[in-house]
């Protein structure tokens, strides 16, 4: 027993030099790098201001791809890495952003009004209430979390599937009930939530854009550190074989709860920017669509990868912005059949094919390059 | 016998027992006139989850498929028969098209013994494949193009909206001079993929006679259907719209499950069948042919929701007496045991307890319910036994989609005809197949009756606490855990 444990964590590809890992990783570096010059870029290559007109807008679907990105990249934690088919994945999502919408609705301005809490001259009530809101998104994402993992340690595989589906749809009904419509708004979602000023998407887009921009890599930071480490092992094997990992000494339920609850936080993490940035949370935000478009993210990036959802994310909102202006409102059906035509032809997505078919294409390019260079 | 009668049966009759416990109280309790009205919605809404639960415990209990898209078939079931109860031109402008193309497809196990034999280098079958697939598809796109089926499909939006003379609206079709291309460049195409799907020079396929003597027929007679729904194309429609309206309905339901049904088979062979290597997959595909179908319906008919209207049968003003007078009046409302309840409704119940007789007649008397039974218990050893397994999948894919098609239509009447209206009925169906075990479909029959009368004495809970029917539809999810905690592999199904 011991001796797996030290062969998981003896596993390649950890224990980097800051150098060495600067090496490997420069084109991610160069892109977070284009991400961060890019209100600025755009600004100076258009000749607009960085803070309205087109710029703006790209800021915003940038925005809404790094939120999207880390939702996708949650999914795919638990589809991907271990294993788990579930489609309740919006009730995370949607819960995230509920909970944040709910809190600074209601409980918010009565904090802000009859409290006042200062460090110097400094007024931070704001920023404690923006906190609270978020350790009561991860504590409420996190039981949601724990009620799926409950369910999913007793029934596994297709039937947990369909068993996520109904639970997360019990809360998208519950989520647009009348009976709540007086906290929830019903059907119509919540709308105008008094997202402390300073972070007020419409007026300061840019402090979002980078606020979106620093979450998505932290998290990425967090899911790549935890998917390297032994328990993301763990996780990998759980995928595998369940029944060796039992017989390793691990145990799955244990080690499946954990997948659960960190997937949610993320996912209720994202969710509650999501609420922020969009200053509300309907129940769309809550229903099947939600959970289908983080599973055709994942697909289309690539199942099993984390690179591969934020790439997907990326295509899904950047690419269907163009779609929007090809063929309008429908767009989506274009993407279904892609989606389609992925699933069939491209299982592993772009990043997996990518990652199967490189070392076929190095070689393909060599033998090119050396068709060319000797024959002069 | 007697004591083994008992002990086979001892799930079903301690659940029969505790509904008729619980009928007793709530009789009680709510007085007789709310009971048999909650009673009898709860039995209508129950037959139509049996309608879309039943396809989908048989198609998962046999061949491990979870099909996401069979709240889509419901969906696409009910606009297919309101498309062809209110103004069929959109049906029987296609129809050609369609017939088409699969007479084409059909051809494969001919086309596969003929190409068998070409002399084609390894490397280059799977190119050629995929060059005629293109092609094919290309020749799909080439034969559409120009094809007005977007105004096609607004001609029954319009037959709706002024009820009054359907006839008037139905719109010119292009003349048969430049219409004709179309069937016969739809015929090549499907001849094209059914080449590709041939492989031509694989030589480690195997062709039965059987399958080829069944290909030539199949394929001839569609050629003829072929060519009768193209002269018909532009008559049909109008001859259908003249008929009595009763015998339109009827002919809708038979309509529409016959589309979903073919549908589905195409469904199946096309996109289920190559990835029963990766079964995660055909998860994924379902739902995402669920999204494409329900964008195409928007497309089609856009975002709304209509309705359609009730055949003249279940709609004469009035209220019968009793069932008998019915028959005679035709009512709209029927005088059950002093409650005024839909005539329809009563009907859509009927319908559902004919399916389940039905179901269970198929399933316990004949072969085709003999391999499906087996099958369900042990797929490989049906395989073994001679039996052409995959030949029963796409059978019992079509049935499954071909009954959730049938609730689709028979619930057309009393729910609004929009997209999205399948997906409540997909998550229930799931709920019922859960709580009745994967694979049984007296499972699925037990698990229906017990969520719609759940559902509709839910409502009726809710309502007397001044509730929304929201926590009602919430609570299904309750009863499926009560049940999943006392058995987790549901109430008939196989233990693991």
């Amino acid at each position: 027993m011991a001796e797996a444990k030290l062969d998981l964590k003896t596993a390649p590809g950890r224990f980097k030099s800051a150098a060495q890992s600067l090496r490997s990783e420069w084109l991610g570096l160069a892109f977070i790098l284009l991400l961060v010059l890019f209100p600025f870029l755009f600004g100076w290559f258009t000749g607009t201001s960085v803070q309205d007109g087109p710029s703006k807008f790209w800021q915003g679907q940038l925005i809404t791809f790094f939120i999207m990105a880390v939702y996708a990249m949650s999914y795919d934690l638990l589809i991907g890495y271990t294993g788990i088919l579930s489609f309740g994945h919006a009730a995370f999502f949607g819960g995230g952003a509920y909970a944040m919408g709910l809190f600074l609705t209601h409980a918010g301005p009565k904090i802000i009004g009859s409290y006042k809490i200062t460090i110097g001259s400094a007024d931070i009530t704001e920023v404690l209430v923006l906190i609270a809101a978020i350790l009561l998104v991860v504590i409420v994402v996190s039981l949601l979390g724990l009620l799926f993992s409950v369910v999913s340690a007793r029934i596994k595989g297709v039937y947990f599937a369909m068993i996520s589906l109904a639970m997360a749809d019990a809360i998208h009904i519950l989520s647009k009930a009348t009976d709540f419509g007086k906290w929830t708004g019903a059907d119509e979602g919540l709308h105008g939530v008094p997202v402390p000023l300073w972070i007020n998407p419409t007026q300061h887009r840019l402090l979002f854009y980078f606020v979106a921009l620093a979450f998505c890599v932290i998290m990425y930071l967090i899911a790549r550190r935890l998917v390297d480490s032994p328990t993301g092992r763990v996780f990998v094997a759980l995928r595998e074989n369940e029944s060796r990992v039992r017989m390793i000494g691990y145990n799955p339920v244990t080690y499946r709860t954990l997948a659960f609850v960190i997937a949610a936080v993320i996912a209720g993490l994202a969710g509650a920017l999501f609420s922020l940035w969009n200053m509300g949370a309907t129940p769309t935000m809550t229903s099947a669509v939600t959970t289908i478009n983080a599973l055709i993210m994942t697909i289309l990036g690539g199942i099993g990868t984390l690179i591969g959802p934020i790439l997907g994310a990326g295509l899904m909102q950047i690419v269907g912005q163009f779609f929007y202006q090809w063929f309008g409102a429908r767009w989506p059906l274009v993407f279904g059949l892609i989606f389609i035509a992925l699933v069939l032809f491209l299982p592993y997505g772009v990043i997996g094919t990518y990652r199967l078919k490189r070392l076929e294409w190095k070689h393909g390019w060599q033998r090119l390059w050396g068709l060319v260079t000797s024959k002069p | 016998m007697r004591q083994g009668f008992f002990r086979r049966n001892a799930t079903m009759l301690v659940v029969l027992g505790l509904i008729a416990v619980l009928g007793v109280i709530g009789w009680t309790t709510m007085g007789q006139q709310p009971f048999v009205r909650t009673t009898l919605s709860g039995l209508t809404i129950g037959a139509l989850y049996f309608m879309v639960a039943s396809g989908l415990t048989l198609i998962f209990g046999l061949m491990d498929v979870l099909n996401f898209a069979h709240g889509t078939m419901f969906m696409l079931g009910a606009y297919l028969g309101w498309q062809f109860y209110t103004n069929p031109t959109f049906l029987f402008g296609l129809f050609p098209l369609i017939f088409a193309l699969l007479a084409g497809l059909v051809t494969s196990p001919i086309l596969r013994s003929t190409f068998m034999s070409l002399k084609v280098s390894e490397k280059s079958q799977k190119s050629i494949q995929t060059v005629v697939a293109l092609a094919g598809i290309a020749l799909i796109v080439l034969a559409v193009r120009g094809l007005d089926i977007l105004g096609l499909a607004k001609t029954a939006m319009v037959a709706t909206m002024n009820m009054g003379n359907p006839l008037a609206e139905a719109s010119a079709q292009e003349p048969l001079a430049i219409f004709w291309f179309r069937p016969v460049l739809m015929f090549i195409a499907g001849l094209l993929l059914a080449t590709a799907s041939a492989r031509p020079g694989d030589r480690t396929q195997v062709v039965y006679a059987s399958d080829k003597r069944q290909a030539w027929i199949i394929s001839s007679s569609l050629l003829v259907l072929t060519v009768i729904a193209t002269l018909l194309r532009e008559s049909a429609p109008n001859a259908v719209l003249m008929w009595n309206g009763n015998l339109r309905f009827f002919a809708a339901l038979a309509v529409g499950a016959l589309c979903g049904a073919g549908l589905s088979a195409a469904v199946e062979v096309s996109l289920i069948r190559p990835l029963y290597v990766r079964p995660l997959y055909q998860v994924i595909v379902t739902l995402g042919l669920a999204y494409v179908l329900r964008e195409i319906i928007q497309v089609l008919w856009d975002p709304l929701a209509y309705q359609m209207t009730r055949p003249p049968m279940f709609s004469q003003p009035g209220k019968a007496e009793n069932i008998l007078a019915w028959f005679s009046g035709q009512n709209l409302t029927v005088d059950v045991l002093g409650v005024t309840f839909p005539s329809y409704r009563l009907f859509i119940i009927v319908l559902g307890i004919l399916m389940v007789i039905g179901l269970g007649v198929l399933m316990n008397y004949t072969r085709l319910g003999m391999i499906i039974r087996a099958g369900v218990q042990d797929r490989t050893m049906v395989e073994a036994l001679g039996i052409n397994v995959r030949k029963v999948f796409t059978i019992v894919f079509m049935l499954g989609a071909g009954l959730a098609a049938l609730g689709g239509i028979g619930a057309a009447p009393f729910i609004p005809v929009q997209p999205n209206m399948g997906d409540a009925f997909q998550l229930q169906a799931f709920i019922v197949v859960v709580i009745g075990g994967m694979g049984s479909y007296s499972g699925a029959a037990i698990g229906a009756l017990l969520l719609g009368l759940a559902r509709a004495f839910g409502d009726y809970l809710a309502l007397k606490f001044s509730l929304s029917p929201a926590i009602a539809e919430a609570s299904t999810v309750i009863i499926m855990a009560i049940v999943l905690l006392v058995r987790p592999a549901g109430l008939f199904g196989k233990k693991e």
